[in-house]
């Protein structure tokens, strides 16, 4: 049978049904310097054009014979579109994401999501770029699937007051966290529907501030996992739950949100994951973003041993943990997707071959 | 009126139990019966942010509550600091500390802050997304012995790298402590770095068991 197009291998892979080879794709952040270069852009110039955060994204994607096209690559979005001003860094020589330096709200008694917010919010800041570039993909680069992502409603709301005020909050101000949480995801609910209406093939829901390490699994349980569950049930598949950080006590949980694969980070203790969840959920992730594809002293041969522990730690697919870090060694990044594809035709715990 | 022991539970419990108010109550009272501020630091507020250490070791206390335990501390702390005599104040130590650019979290660095106040440093906070440059520049102007960064993120990171080569390139004597969830000890190794905390939990652990060390020595002093 002939070899299937990214696409097919990813819609597949969701569908659990057998494919090729394991692909190498996500559902985060993977754009990369070389693209950006390659192109004649400058890393801060294509998270405020929808034309260079296409292309950038299709580049990455291309150069380095990756399984799916990722858009957008920052956090700030809806944020700037509630009202907050990001910055840049255009001066910068180095990598920097774009930030919100100061929140327009201040405590929790300010935040205020109205419905016209929401009903709009697709319209506001840079939010009309995203399904722009989206489109702008599934012209020019058919054969690809295209992710997008929303953070969840806790890292959000982190995104839009201080994190601080978020994490006392679940203590001293229940009722009020409660309300805003809500509005937070009634907001990621329409964002996920714009982003797949406008043509992403898959969508993940990260939510890396409520790992183990920050709040407890009790309130996971309690605050997290009710919402989370919410913005999952109201999306189409396929869609993947993210949390990076320590997620080892959270897994019987977030298998219980409603997606339909589960990713973690390189600290998930991924065989005990697999136990815990069978081997008919997707699992990803346990991809160290850092230390293999860009870490100065990680040589090529140390790269693609990360990678097949990777490959066989229990994984359905090789799945970054976090956003690609963009400035990657080349050599590295590219001996790894060799390895990805050559090791990529024994089937998975949940995926099969054809 | 209430005993020095008395009071120096009371700040303690306060601590633990994150009670601002009570805190601050017992501070005054300490305060206006003329005890030992520094003891009433170290022996009350300190002590119990020990125990909150212990509680989030055990996995009984996340960060939120560790939080809320640091707002009743300084409660306390704001009380009882200007009471302290200077040269008893603690070891005459300066830091520069400050998230790095990019990144606006600054839950772990304010509690690795936290440790440096109880303990009486000179701490020059240069708050958050602050340019690499910068914490050089401050630890020229300050002769500080330690600079403390905070990353959050990988995307951050990576600026540490360079700072500490301009520093140790400057002034090789500084002690360097990272921290952050991206950090790991290979990172610290591999940047050059004195110490290192990967998380904001990690940065209370480890933040905690130098108040620890800290208290023991100022005992040793006294004695």
């Amino acid at each position: 049978m002939a070899e299937l197009t990214p696409k097919e291998r990813v819609l597949r892979f969701f569908n659990r049904e057998p494919i090729d080879t394991m692909p190498f794709f996500s559902g985060m952040g993977m754009v990369l310097m070389p693209a950006i270069k390659k192109l004649g852009y400058k890393f801060p110039q294509v998270h405020v054009d929808a034309e260079k955060l296409a292309r950038s994204a299709i580049e990455s994607a291309r150069m380095f014979d990756l399984d799916s096209i990722v858009v957008p690559f920052d956090m700030c979005w809806e944020s700037e579109a509630l009202g907050n001003t990001i910055s840049l860094y255009e001066d910068s020589e180095d990598i920097l994401y774009p930030t919100i330096p100061e929140k327009k709200w201040k405590v929790l008694e300010d935040v205020q999501i109205t419905d016209d917010d929401i009903e709009n919010i697709m319209t506001r800041g840079r939010m009309p770029l995203i399904p722009e570039a989206i489109k702008i993909i599934k012209k020019e680069a058919p054969e690809y699937p295209v992710g997008a992502w929303q953070l969840g409603p806790f890292t959000q709301c982190g995104q839009t007051i201080e994190l601080d005020q978020v994490l006392k909050g679940v203590f001293k101000k229940k009722e009020l966290v409660a309300s805003i949480l809500d509005r937070f995801t009634d907001m990621i609910i329409e964002i996920g529907k714009s982003l797949r209406a406008a043509g992403a093939d898959y969508i993940t829901l990260r939510e890396p501030g409520v790992a183990a390490d920050l709040l407890s699994p009790r309130t996971f349980k309690q605050v997290i996992q009710p919402r989370l569950t919410r913005i999952l049930a109201a999306w189409d598949s396929p869609k993947v739950l993210h949390i990076c950080g320590s997620t080892d006590p959270l897994v019987e949980m977030m298998n219980e949100c409603g997606a339909d694969a589960l990713s973690f980070d390189v600290k998930n203790n991924i065989p005990e994951t697999r136990k815990k969840v069978g081997d008919d959920v997707i699992v990803l992730g346990y991809f160290d973003v850092f230390k293999l594809p860009c870490a100065e002293e990680t040589t090529v041969e140390q790269a693609v041993e990360g990678i097949k522990e990777n490959i066989t730690s229990g994984v359905d697919a090789i799945w970054p943990g976090c956003d690609l870090w963009p400035d990657i060694k080349e050599e590295n990044f590219r001996a790894m997707v060799a390895t990805v594809r050559e090791m990529g035709g024994t089937p998975t715990p949940a995926v099969g071959r054809l | 009126m209430a005993s020095k022991e008395e009071l120096l539970e009371k700040l303690k419990n306060g601590v633990i139990e994150y009670e601002e108010d009570e805190v601050k109550e017992a501070a005054q009272e300490a305060v206006d019966a003329g005890f030992d501020a520094l003891e009433m630091i170290m022996d009350g507020l300190a002590a119990g942010m020990e125990v909150v250490g212990e509680l989030y070791d055990k996995q009984e206390y996340f960060v939120p509550e560790v939080l809320m335990c640091a707002d009743a501390l300084y409660a306390g702390l704001d009380i009882l600091r200007p009471h302290v005599p200077k040269r008893e104040g603690g070891l005459n130590a300066q830091v520069v500390i400050g998230s790095i650019q990019g990144d606006v979290h600054d839950i772990g660095k304010n509690l690795v802050k936290m440790m440096f106040d109880v303990a009486g440093w000179e701490v020059h906070d240069l708050g958050r997304d602050v340019p690499l440059e910068k914490f050089v520049e401050e630890q020229l102007r300050t002769d500080s012995e330690v600079v403390a960064m905070s990353a959050m993120m990988t995307t951050t990171m990576l600026g540490m790298k360079k700072v500490i080569a301009m520093i140790k390139e400057k002034n090789p004597n500084v002690a360097i402590m990272l921290g952050g969830a991206p950090v790991t000890k290979d990172v610290a190794n591999l940047f050059g770095a004195d110490g290192y905390a990967e998380s904001a939990g990690n940065a209370v652990s480890e933040g905690i068991k130098m108040i620890s060390r800290l208290r023991k020595m100022q005992s040793k002093e006294g004695q």
